[in-house]
């Protein structure tokens, strides 16, 4: 499963591993369009009978009923649009109102000791809630270099994801141009709640 | 550290695991393909060469500015 180096070589416990499976589900939603490997994966996924597994189910059955081009039409009009669209997934303007304020500067000075770095292909400010995903996924799993303990993990959902990614996902859940995402938004918003639980065990 | 950690935080890492188990992530099945544990550094927002992406060209920024989202 894992093919990187690690300086610390424990793999997390499998409740971890699944936390880091859902966050790297989430990163890939909302990080760019769906193509076609993500769509017939989708369609593969099964949840149980929590409001979580649900979500999952819902998306599992969205992804059967959608074609490719409507969903990345949905993902265009949800996220690009023209100038901005239906929603702005960034940190800065669910906290302040506006883009690259001081949440993607607190956040930049944080991911630097974590060894976590913005790709050079990428121009896109960091607290994108897509690249939150991922970087959760990386603490958990350890792609950035190690996998860090709970207490870090902790600690940087609490200052950059907790605040404000479950709004996101409850607006993104009620946007009325949402259908494969919709149950995306469900997804990540009982996902954040049990997130912000479960450190506290 | 240790996620394996032992000592007073035993049971504690038991009921958390419980929990998450209980809440949902257990049972959630077939992403596994998706826990490659591929980093940040391979593009968080790879070019789309058949959508119009998001380019944060000088016009977007320009577009931001006037606005003030």
């Amino acid at each position: 499963m894992q093919n990187h180096n690690l300086a610390v070589t424990t793999e997390p416990a499998e409740a971890e591993a699944l936390r880091a499976q859902l966050y790297r589900l989430l990163a890939r939603l909302l990080a760019r369009p769906a193509d076609e490997a993500l769509l017939a994966m989708l369609q593969g996924l099964s949840g149980d009978d929590s409001p979580l597994g649900r979500g999952i189910g819902d998306l599992a059955d969205q992804a059967r009923a959608m074609s490719l081009g409507a969903a990345r039409e949905e993902y265009q009009e949800l996220f690009i649009g023209v100038g901005r669209g239906e929603l702005v997934p960034y940190g800065s303007y669910y906290l302040t109102g506006f883009l690259n304020e001081k949440p993607l500067a607190r956040l930049r000075s944080d991911m630097v000791p974590l060894g976590i770095a913005r790709s050079e292909d990428s121009r896109d400010p960091e607290d994108h809630a897509g690249a939150l995903m991922e970087m959760m996924a990386g603490l958990i799993d350890g792609s950035f270099g190690q996998i860090q303990p709970l207490a870090v993990q902790k600690d940087f959902f609490r200052k950059h994801v907790g605040s404000w990614a479950g709004h996101f996902f409850a607006d993104l859940e009620t946007n009325r141009s949402a259908r494969l995402y919709r149950p995306v938004g469900t997804i990540g918003r009982q996902f954040m709640a049990i997130e912000e639980s479960g450190f506290d065990m | 550290m240790s996620e394996k950690s032992t000592g007073t935080k035993g049971s504690t890492k038991a009921d958390r695991r419980a929990f998450l188990k209980f809440a949902g992530l257990g049972g959630v099945a077939g992403g596994a393909a998706l826990v490659t544990g591929a980093p940040a550094e391979a593009a968080i927002t790879e070019d789309d060469t058949t959508g119009a992406g998001y380019r944060e060209t000088d016009h977007v920024r320009t577009f931001y500015k006037s606005a003030r989202f």
